[in-house]
């Protein structure tokens, strides 16, 4: 899975209401590979925290292909994103601005599934 | 894909901070060294003792039409598979296209944040080696 790491059990958490969810993860091991996508770009070990906030709107979105076996039900969902990334070797650190400041393009929340729960589930 | 800034070094679309491809290092690293992330475990299948079945290995699997050329670099958008998981059952976000601004540390204010600077979670069940496996995930 070369996109996807695993989050620990408090990783994810939702308000009471369940609407609100907020992934938060310190010291994500990553690289600092300012030459991608050649294919000699050579790598440099960082650290990632991270938090980052999904809050729904009431717009509701519906995404499914029967070809592709997946639906995906939710809402529209304003995203926001803090952070803070460090290279040890090169002493560099950047750190983002406050959760509120930041803006996403597209985002979404809701429940998905696809392949073999596809069809046993009810769209 | 996550985290690129925009003027630090070069205009590069994932300029650094690749943290898909040590995400996926993440898994065979000792629990010590990755502190905050969820204990490894390895994709490798087990093998049986005493001639029993062999069911593949614990991971999930990858969404098939996305992992045909080695990558889930799919961009989020509307009508799009938004699942890096294959054979999932759960809740799920997800974001593309931040924008916002930080400081290094050197006090030199950067803007960071492209089109394909994406986030997402999976919480909930997948199925593998023939069974179901509960487990949160993020498309960093």
């Amino acid at each position: 899975m070369y996109w996807v790491t695993p989050v620990p059990s408090d990783g994810l958490t939702f308000t009471a209401d369940g609407k609100i969810a907020t992934l938060q993860m310190a010291n994500v091991p990553i690289i600092d590979q300012p030459r991608w996508p050649a294919i000699d770009a050579e790598t440099t070990p960082a650290f990632l925290d991270f938090k980052l906030v999904f809050t729904p709107t009431d717009d509701p979105v519906r995404y499914e292909n029967a070809m592709q076996q997946y639906r995906f039900e939710g809402f529209k969902a304003k995203a926001q994103l803090e952070a803070t990334a460090r290279v040890p070797s090169i002493d560099f650190t950047f750190k983002t601005d406050p959760l509120e400041t930041s803006k996403c393009d597209f985002a979404v929340m809701g429940d998905e599934v696809n392949g073999k729960y596809y069809e046993s589930s009810h769209g | 894909m996550a985290f690129d800034f925009v003027p630090r070094f070069e205009l590069n679309r994932r300029h650094w901070l690749e943290v898909g491809v040590t995400s996926a290092l993440a898994a065979c690293l000792p629990r010590t060294l990755l502190r905050a992330q969820s204990a490894p475990q390895s994709c490798a299948p087990p093998i049986p003792q005493n001639h029993e079945p062999s069911n593949g290995g614990p991971c999930p699997y990858p969404i098939p039409w996305l992992d045909k050329n080695g990558n889930h670099n799919q961009a989020a958008t509307p009508n799009v598979e938004l699942s890096s998981i294959y054979h999932f059952k759960g809740k799920l976000a997800r974001c593309n296209g931040f924008h916002g601004m930080g400081t290094d540390n050197k006090g030199n204010r950067l803007a960071w944040g492209t089109p394909t600077t994406d986030y997402s979670y999976m919480a909930g069940d997948y199925w593998s080696a023939r069974q179901v496996h509960q487990s949160v995930f993020a498309h960093t």
